[in-house]
């Protein structure tokens, strides 16, 4: 019974060797993936290529004129050789020609390396890729990749961040509070989302898509309308968020809802009136957390936050932002009121 | 008559061999009076150098070890050190590595078997090895990279009041804690991509990173970073090792460099292969 249960794991070994030897050495023709680059980004097409050789070979010939026109591109140099290939204990050693290394572009050096190793490990059976330049060791050549050992994985690409790693930027570019980076999908990361679709344009619906993503991967933090010194809030009105300004940096964006049918004046005021709780006579409802800043029209915490104008002037602010407006807009801080930016 | 001849044509044979003998064996003589001498250095001619290099990125140096030797050696230091051997008269007879762990450990000067050695050597922390250094041929100061639309700093104060970043534990981190003292603590990033991050969404207002890399910190980002402003300076600087009594005089490496910094050619391979010429940069006092 033991030998029986001993000789399961060893038999299925045995089944995985045998399947990896075609790819690795042998002719059988099979369909293997070749990875080139789109947008800078690492992406996989698939080559029938009975061995390893013959898989390098169409690395290295890069993509095909259809694969260019659909943006594939290598960051291989055209004309590199491989002067040798050897396999050994499941590890692919390499050695191409000094073309391999040619240009000084860090990004497209260390690009390279990712496309060979990604290539050959996708190999079924290989474990690990050993590069090799003129029969040489190179070091330092390659950003990031130190080549004396055997590289058994390329560099993470940075296509895709981790939700965590786009809320940090949310906060770091000031759409979001420090508390909102959790890890996990939730309110106060899709209102962060909204007032980042606001500012930058795109569709106002809330949902990290891809194109969001990589959208607030490459923004750069919001800019003030005016330039003055001091403490102060821009209000923009064709954005629809809030802007807390201290010193011409840009402290938070806020997601608004003001006045709609132009119900929210432009123009250049201060708050001169602050009540936590404020009782709207007018419309008989609760205001939490208002500042007041012209007539009777006030940043307040609001049950409903639309991503358009929807009040009868007052500016709507979501339960989690409204004190933090509140304690930044002390009594005589000035409030800009803008139409379009300019 | 006859023995007498014998005997002159006996001793002017004798004479012959023993000159020979002693002509034949004078470099090997002279190597044993010193025994510092490495291998490589006798194999190659005076004129021809054994430069050591640090290897570190491709900008500063890389290449492809190959039996002991550099090959395809290429980047800011690569050229220096083929710029110093004809400035000194003579030629790179090969590149070998100066690897960080057996800097520590070389012993006797000359040890490492290289006559200069072009390898990101700090001046306060030179190789064992080393026996003479040169004048600094870079500086190690922190450049300051603002963020897009802040106004340049003229000065360090126009610093303390902001908020800086730079790489944990490194010289850029010290020369904020020890050289500007803002005001605020900074933010320290472990990923240079991390730093970057901070100073293209505006968490931080300036960055602090090594001068000699602000050229290819900024490269391809111009849109989404500011300006490189300035640099804080470290007292300190790369500098020419040179091997003990087999290398060229420390003397004469300084004025190849002066030379190399007055006619420009320094300032013009820091531009080409780092991007910035660090020399240029405001200092920040």
């Amino acid at each position: 019974m033991r030998r029986v249960r001993l000789a399961i794991p060893a038999a299925v070994g045995a089944c995985a060797l045998l399947a990896a030897a075609p790819a690795l050495g042998g002719t059988d023709t099979r369909r293997l993936q070749v990875w080139f680059l789109r947008d800078g980004e690492p992406v996989a097409v698939s080559r029938v290529a009975p061995a390893v050789p013959s898989l390098l070979r169409s690395l290295l010939a890069g993509p095909t004129r259809a694969e260019r026109t659909k943006g594939l591109r290598s960051a291989i140099p055209v004309g590199t050789t491989v002067r040798e290939l050897t396999i050994s204990r499941r590890v692919v050693t390499v050695d191409v020609g000094a073309r391999f290394a040619a240009g000084r572009d860090e990004a497209s050096l260390t690009a390279r390396v990712g496309q060979l190793v990604r290539t050959l490990r996708a190999v079924p059976g290989v474990v690990g890729v050993r590069v090799r330049i003129e029969g040489g060791v190179p070091i330092g050549l390659f950003p990031g990749y130190d080549l004396r050992r055997i590289v058994r994985a390329p560099l993470a690409s940075q296509a895709a961040p981790t939700l965590r790693e786009t809320q940090q930027l949310l906060v770091d570019l000031g759409f979001m509070a420090r508390s909102g980076v959790t890890g996990r999908p939730g309110d106060e990361t899709s209102v962060a989302v909204l007032a980042f679709e606001k500012w930058t344009g795109m569709p106002r619906d809330g949902v990290l898509d891809a194109a969001v993503v990589k959208a607030i991967a490459r923004a750069t933090r919001p800019e003030p309308v005016r330039r003055e010194p001091g403490k102060r809030v821009e209000l923009l009105l064709d954005r629809q968020v809030a802007l807390a300004i201290v010193d011409d940096r840009v402290e938070r964006v806020f997601h608004v809802s003001s006045g709609s049918g132009g119900r929210t004046p432009a123009g250049s005021f201060r708050v001169y009136r602050k009540e936590r709780m404020s009782w709207s006579v007018p419309f008989s409802v609760w205001m939490p957390w208002a500042s007041y800043f012209t007539g009777g029209i006030a940043f307040h915490e609001y049950s409903y936050v639309p991503s358009y104008p929807a009040s009868h002037g007052c500016v709507r602010m979501m339960a989690r932002d409204a004190p933090l407006m509140y304690a930044f807009a002390t009594s005589g801080t000035p409030v800009d009121v803008i139409q379009g930016r300019a | 008559m006859r023995k007498r001849r014998l005997r002159r044509i006996r001793n002017r044979r004798a004479a012959l061999a023993i000159a020979v003998c002693a002509l034949a064996s004078a470099p090997v003589a002279a190597n044993a009076a010193d025994p510092s001498t490495p291998a490589g250095a006798a194999r190659t001619s005076p004129a021809s150098l054994v430069i050591a290099l640090g290897l570190r990125d491709p900008a500063m140096g890389a290449g492809v070890m190959r039996g002991g030797e550099v090959v395809l050696a290429r980047g800011f230091e690569v050229e220096l050190a083929k710029l110093l051997a004809r400035r000194l008269g003579g030629r790179v007879g090969r590149f070998v590595e100066l690897r960080p762990a057996v800097r520590l450990l070389a012993g006797p000067p000359g040890g490492g078997g290289w006559q200069l050695a072009v390898a990101g050597i700090e001046r306060s922390r030179p190789p064992r090895a080393a026996a003479g250094l040169s004048a600094p041929y870079l500086t190690t100061d922190a450049a300051v990279v603002l963020r897009r639309h802040l106004p340049r700093p003229r000065r360090l104060a126009d610093l303390r009041g902001r908020v800086l970043c730079a790489i944990r534990g490194s010289s850029a981190a010290r020369a904020i804690a020890t050289v500007v003292r803002p005001r605020t603590a900074p933010v320290l990033a472990t990923r240079v991509d991390r730093v970057r991050e901070l100073l293209r969404t505006g968490a931080c207002d300036a960055a602090l990173v090594p001068a000699i890399e602000a050229g290819r910190f900024v490269r391809g980002h111009g849109r989404e970073l500011g300006p490189v402003a300035g640099r804080v300076e470290s007292g300190d600087g790369f500098v020419v090792a040179v091997a003990g009594g087999i290398g060229p005089d420390v003397a004469a490496v300084d004025r190849a460099l002066a030379r190399l910094r007055s006619d420009g050619t320094l300032g013009r391979l820091a531009r080409s292969w780092l991007g910035i010429d660090p020399a240029r940069l405001r200092t920040l006092r």
